[in-house]
């Protein structure tokens, strides 16, 4: 075969930047629904009226009985951790996200330790993925009961329902 | 449709760094190996299947530049991403090629080159995936801390802790099965020139050394970023039985996506319903694909398994899921050295994606492996019993896509 290299001495690197670029995306109406449902402090869900399953965040079709998800909830605040992780301090300079670093953004604090856990709110069937705030990572347990922590000022985002707390103080 | 069966498969020697080839050039070593070993030249092709992960290896429109290289100008080409199970959809687009009857015979070339990213692992080709399946998000307001922490740098790794979180705490499964499966996986690959993670008599207790990321995994638990390809030659029935002495058949194959198991992706509609460990689309794969190929009973008719594992916990998930186990069975199988490469059910005895992971090539690498079983080729990781019926399973998508592969030493009847 002659198109396979015989010498391999090192391929040439060219070194450059990489721009990534913006998009405007178009929210679907559900998405709406859910932030608005948030500015009033309020967890909003979609239940299946084939199999009564209600999902939050909403979505318009069951993945189960494929049918329409007309029904609206409104679920509770206070919910059960059904997953957890438990991270590693976060170390400026360790690792790079499009080129920046979380800590330079201010979004992580180094030596930080992050719970991102799986939440199912009372009253709905789905797990939502979201950060446990103001407990000991050493006493977290599937099971754990937690309410939300809500951002100061709601404003209809995403960013309004922050992470969740424990129930009761350990 | 009609008969097809892969006559030949070509691999590279999978490392962590090729820095002396380019993305065609390493595509091209995989082809040129597979067509040697089918004993056919580019000429007899009549169709290429291409495919990576979706944006990995920052290149536009690889199929383009490995096609020229391969030498297959003029010929129908298609390209196929369907994210870590792009190997396995490569696999059956080469299959669909022949057994639709369009070409007599056809090749499936799925690659990945993670060391053209400046950045650790594959950040910069999940920045390419995350820009469709997350940014959204933040444009809906969701804080960057958020993103950070609950869906950008997990990507597949994070989904499978939480997956490993929930199986375990259903199953009864502990952190020592999940160094089980890695050590297993260490020393198969040890067998297998190809592979990339190598540790002759790697022991348990050796992975259990290793430093712990989030529990339940450890450093020695995940899969390598690897660079390498695989290629498979598919034939249809005469030509196959012509050019091949021991033809690995297609017996049945199928593919699903379930959308409870995407990980908050594209209108953030998608979280694991739940049980991210329930993976319904590997069930349903799986009951299409053995009733295709006239399997009624899996765990005692398919003798030998390649199940995409880059975390340990998936293959005890996914053996259950595809029905080679009973639920929650399947770390009490592995226990008694059933998995193992000479035991009753082997399960990933190249090493699987646990020891090597070209992302774009670890599924089709699953239907090779299988492949090689049968044609009896696989070296000093040829399980010693007569294969006969073998299965090669592949996850990916944004964790929610399944593709099922089921091969034989016979046509179908």
């Amino acid at each position: 075969m002659g198109y396979v290299k015989e010498t391999r001495p090192e391929t040439m690197m060219v070194e450059g930047d990489w721009q990534v670029g913006c998009y405007r995306y178009k929210a679907p109406r559900l998405l709406e629904e859910y932030t608005r449902a948030l500015k009033k402090k309020k967890i909003l869900g979609t239940m299946c009226m084939g199999c009564g399953k209600v999902i939050v965040p909403p979505r318009n079709i069951c993945g189960r009985c494929h049918m329409r998800m007309e029904g609206r909830m409104i679920v509770s605040e206070i919910g059960t951790i059904t997953s957890f992780v438990v991270s590693p301090p976060v170390v400026k300079g360790k690792y790079k996200l499009f080129g920046v670093d979380p800590v330079d953004t201010g979004a992580l604090k180094e030596g930080e330790v992050m719970v991102p856990v799986f939440i199912r709110f009372d009253g709905s069937d789905s797990n939502l993925a979201c950060l446990l705030f103001n407990a000991d990572p050493k006493k977290v347990f599937i099971g754990m009961r937690v309410k939300a922590v809500w951002a100061a000022e709601p404003k209809g985002a995403m960013s309004d329902l922050d992470g969740v707390e424990p129930l009761e103080k350990l | 449709m009609r008969n097809a069966a892969i006559i030949g498969c070509g691999q590279t020697k999978h490392t962590s760094k090729r820095r002396d080839v380019s993305v065609a050039e390493l595509a091209a070593e995989a082809v040129s190996a597979a067509l040697d070993d089918a004993g056919i030249t580019m000429k007899e092709v009549g169709a290429v299947i291409s495919g990576n992960m979706q944006g990995f290896g920052g290149v536009a429109q690889p199929e383009q530049w490995i096609g020229d290289w391969i030498g297959c100008a003029g010929k129908p080409a298609i390209r196929i991403a369907t994210g870590g199970t792009t190997g396995g959809s490569v696999a059956h687009g080469a299959l669909y090629a022949v057994a639709s009857g369009m070409y007599d015979i056809s090749i499936g070339v799925a690659w990945e080159k993670h060391s053209d990213s400046k950045e650790a692992g594959a950040t910069t080709g999940l920045a390419h995936v995350g820009i469709g399946n997350l940014f959204h998000a933040l444009s809906y307001g969701l804080s960057l801390k958020n993103l950070i922490a609950t869906t950008a740098v997990g990507a597949a790794a994070g989904v499978a802790v939480y997956q490993a979180r929930f199986y375990m705490h259903r199953s009864g499964a502990g952190i020592e099965h999940l160094d089980m499966v890695a050590a297993k996986a260490r020393r198969n690959a040890a067998k297998n020139p190809y592979a990339h993670l190598q540790w002759p008599n790697c022991q348990p207790s050796d992975i259990a050394k290793t430093d712990m990321i989030a529990y339940p995994f450890r450093f020695g638990h995940v899969c390598p970023a690897s660079d390498g390809a695989s290629c498979i030659v598919v034939a249809e029935e005469k030509l196959a039985k012509k050019l091949c002495k021991h033809p690995a058949w297609l017996k049945g194959l199928a593919s699903y996506s379930d959308e409870e198991n995407q990980l908050q992706s594209e209108n953030y509609g998608g979280v694991g319903v739940l049980d991210p460990s329930e993976q319904m689309g590997a069930r349903v794969s799986a009951q299409k694909a053995y009733s295709m190929a006239g399997i009624t009973d899996p765990q005692k008719e398919i003798d030998m398994a390649e199940i995409y594992q880059p975390f340990p916990s998936q293959e005890l998930i996914f053996s259950e899921r595809l029905g080679l186990f009973d639920d929650a069975t399947a770390w009490r199988h592995m226990e008694k050295g059933e998995t193992d490469i000479n035991g009753r059910l082997p399960i990933s005895v190249s090493g699987g994606v646990n020891a090597t992971n070209a992302i774009g090539s670890s599924a089709l690498q699953r239907v090779l492996e299988c492949a090689l079983q049968i044609m009896g080729k696989a070296g000093e990781h040829q399980v010693p019993k007569k294969v006969k019926t073998a299965m090669a399973h592949g996850w990916g998508g944004v964790t929610n896509y399944i593709t099922v592969t089921v091969l034989g030493d016979s046509p179908r009847g």
